[in-house]
């Protein structure tokens, strides 16, 4: 009972960070500081997302491969500025570096 | 509409497939955990996060208190409360059970797919609802898959396949690159998430490194 006790609560609190912004009542944000600020967060969110799985795999600092696969994708998404070819991009360099060795 | 959603899947596929491989090793990793697949496919349906999902399952596994549990995954989910605050614009025309549907099938995923398209000029619903929902199938048919038939299946890693959602991270912040202030912004955040990680702060890095990087673009304009 204390299982689905934990999991229904762990479902709420998730639920909770996923929903409350989307029914406070919304309204442009009134100063140009805070508009920047709000403006940049995907950004923001969406690198730090990437930076911490790049740089810290696992926890532990990277032993080069994901830094070098994160450049691959980037540079074919600069290139060809497609999402499916850029992580294609990504993904296979890295098993490329896991083949010969670099990375784990 | 049917062409944003076959956008969505086209585009989308490689990150649902990498949400069934993992989805599959946490079926497998709850019944190692002691779960039996009705629990194991609870987990995924109710909290339907990944990194929280396996947080919770560890802790779970031993007998930590359910207090505990339930403030790491709050910890771990605080991210989405900035990610929501970015869709808000977006939702704000429709209706709440259609917010709370968005809301429930919100993750970095569905999000960066969903910004990603919306920033190149998509419009509606339907992109996000295919994709997200697309990725909460995969990942609860692969939970049952892998708490029912516990196997050796392929390793994600020998692909590369681990890498694809970060890859798609990586992407949709290039893509989606507006000016310089954007730049510093994302470099800003990256580095500062993967100190933090390094440093052991690991359950918060991404929500403070997120929090934090936009003051770059605040500071960067008012100096203009």
């Amino acid at each position: 009972m204390t299982f689905w006790l934990t999991v229904a609560l762990s479902g709420l609190a998730t639920f909770l960070t996923r929903a409350t912004p989307l029914f406070l009542s919304a309204g442009a944000p009134s100063s140009r500081a805070l508009r920047r600020y709000v403006d940049a967060l995907p950004t923001a969110v969406i690198a730090a997302l990437a930076g911490a799985a790049t740089i810290a795999p696992g926890d532990v600092l990277t032993r080069g491969a994901e830094p070098l696969a994160a450049t691959a994708a980037a540079l074919v998404a600069l290139w060809r500025r497609n999402l499916l070819l850029a992580v294609l991009a990504g993904a296979g360099a890295l098993a490329l570096l896991r083949a010969v060795g670099i990375g784990t | 509409m049917r062409a944003e959603a076959r956008r969505a899947l086209a585009e989308g596929w490689p990150i649902v497939l990498t949400s069934v491989v993992v989805g599959t090793a946490f079926g497998i990793a709850a019944r190692q955990a002691g779960l039996d697949p009705v629990e194991a496919s609870g987990m995924s349906m109710i909290i339907f996060a990944g990194a929280s999902q396996f947080a919770a399952l560890d802790l779970i596994a031993r007998n930590a208190p359910a207090p505990l549990v339930v403030a790491t995954v709050l910890l771990l989910n605080l991210r989405h409360l900035l990610m929501a605050a970015a869709m808000r614009v977006e939702l704000a025309q429709r209706v709440a059970w259609q917010r709370a549907i968005c809301a429930y099938l919100l993750t970095d995923e569905s999000f960066a797919m969903g910004i990603a398209h919306v920033r190149r000029g998509g419009r509606g619903m339907t992109y996000y609802l295919t994709f997200a929902g697309s990725l909460w199938l995969g990942w609860n048919v692969a939970t049952v898959i892998g708490a029912t038939l516990v196997s050796d299946a392929i390793d994600p890693k020998r692909y590369g396949l681990d890498f694809a959602i970060t890859a798609t991270f990586v992407a949709i912040v290039v893509i989606g690159i507006r000016g310089r202030a954007d730049v510093a912004v994302a470099i800003g955040a990256g580095l500062l998430a993967g100190a933090l990680r390094l440093l052991g702060a690991s359950a918060i890095a991404v929500v403070a490194a997120g929090a934090l990087a936009p003051l770059i673009a605040v500071a960067l304009k008012d100096r203009e």
